[in-house]
């Protein structure tokens, strides 16, 4: 079976980074973590409806530089989910207390992955040379257009 | 003002050849329930919200669905790319491949082109996010078909993570709407 009903489990930690401990921070009352949020979809944990028996696909990232990115894209999926939810409700002191620290840490990722694999935006500049425009874009199978 | 940000909403590897689905997930993208209709529904719509929370959360969902335009195109762009022509038209692709080769172009499963009329702009804020929430339950339905059509978790997993989406933004729609119906509108 490809998924199962177990919720994320802590010990794998398969795309924890050194120096990331974002396992631990949780908001039992109302929200996932950004990690098990990204692998659900969902951040809000009372809106959580899975189809059938399928809960979700657990990641496998293939090198450093795929553990960088899917930390990255957690963090930029809960800033999301929580700006929808502030949209609503702007006087939600404690989330938006959540959602900054959540832009803190994410602009620290893409700073770290910036610097080390090129820019995620184009006004990110550490490169000496204009690298925007290099491969891999998203789209790209960069894991395994072979097979397909 | 809209910004590029290099990566995907999540992240798409398909390592298996299903070319039957790519033509099934393409209507995510430009058929009647797809991802480019919402985008440009709650766009347009946001223009004549009346209030803060309103013109946010319109602007930000419409915002969002262009991220998930580009991960259904990705899908398909997986999956056909190095499809030769034989196992495109053996897969019910040929008619896809005759007008738009690899490309892809925003339309449904059959090849019908995407039209605006799959939406409406009323400027009534009730009768417009009425319209949003069957807009998102219809994609959730849309999403639990294209799963029950594959097994490779590749394509699984994304769906899962897309329909996830609909049901995020049946509720914040509903909020709203519950939201200015007491207001009185």
């Amino acid at each position: 079976m490809l998924f199962d009903h177990t919720d994320f489990n802590y010990e794998m930690g398969f795309f924890k980074i050194p120096g990331s401990d974002f396992n631990k921070e949780i908001r039992k009352d109302k929200f996932w973590s950004p990690e098990e949020g990204f692998l659900r979809g969902n951040l809000t944990k009372n809106e959580y409806v899975p189809y059938k028996n399928l809960t979700y696909f657990k990641l496998e990232p293939q090198d450093e530089q795929e553990s960088l990115l899917y930390n990255l894209m957690a963090y930029s999926f809960a800033i999301n989910d929580l700006n929808l939810y502030l949209d609503l409700h702007p006087e939600d002191e404690t989330t938006y207390e959540l959602f900054k620290k959540y832009v803190k840490e994410k602009n620290s990722l893409e700073d770290l992955y910036s610097e080390k694999y090129g820019p995620m935006t184009v006004t990110e500049t550490q490169s000496t040379k204009y690298s925007w425009l290099k491969n891999p874009w998203p789209w790209d199978n960069s894991g395994g257009s072979m097979y397909v | 003002m809209f910004k590029y940000v290099k990566h995907l909403n999540y992240p798409i590897h398909i390592k298996k050849k299903d070319l039957k689905m790519a033509k099934y997930l393409l209507t995510q993208f430009g058929g009647a329930n797809g991802e480019l209709g919402a985008a440009l529904r709650y766009f347009s719509q946001k223009f004549s919200m009346p209030d803060e929370k309103g013109k946010a959360l319109l602007n930000d969902i419409a915002t969002e669905e262009l991220g998930h335009c580009e991960m259904i195109c990705t899908m398909v762009h997986q999956l056909t790319e190095n499809a030769t022509v034989e196992e495109l038209e053996a897969n019910g692709l040929g008619s896809l491949y005759t007008e738009h080769g690899k490309g892809i172009y925003p339309s449904d499963s059959f090849g019908n082109p995407f039209t605006v009329t799959y939406f409406a702009v009323t400027g009534d804020v009730l009768a417009d996010l009425s319209e949003d929430m069957a807009a998102e339950e219809k994609a959730r339905a849309t999403y639990e078909n294209l799963i029950n059509m594959t097994d490779d978790k590749d394509i699984i997993g994304v769906l899962l993570f897309l329909r996830q989406r609909e049901i995020v933004h049946f509720n914040r729609f509903k909020e709203l709407y519950d939201y200015y119906k007491k207001k009185g509108y």
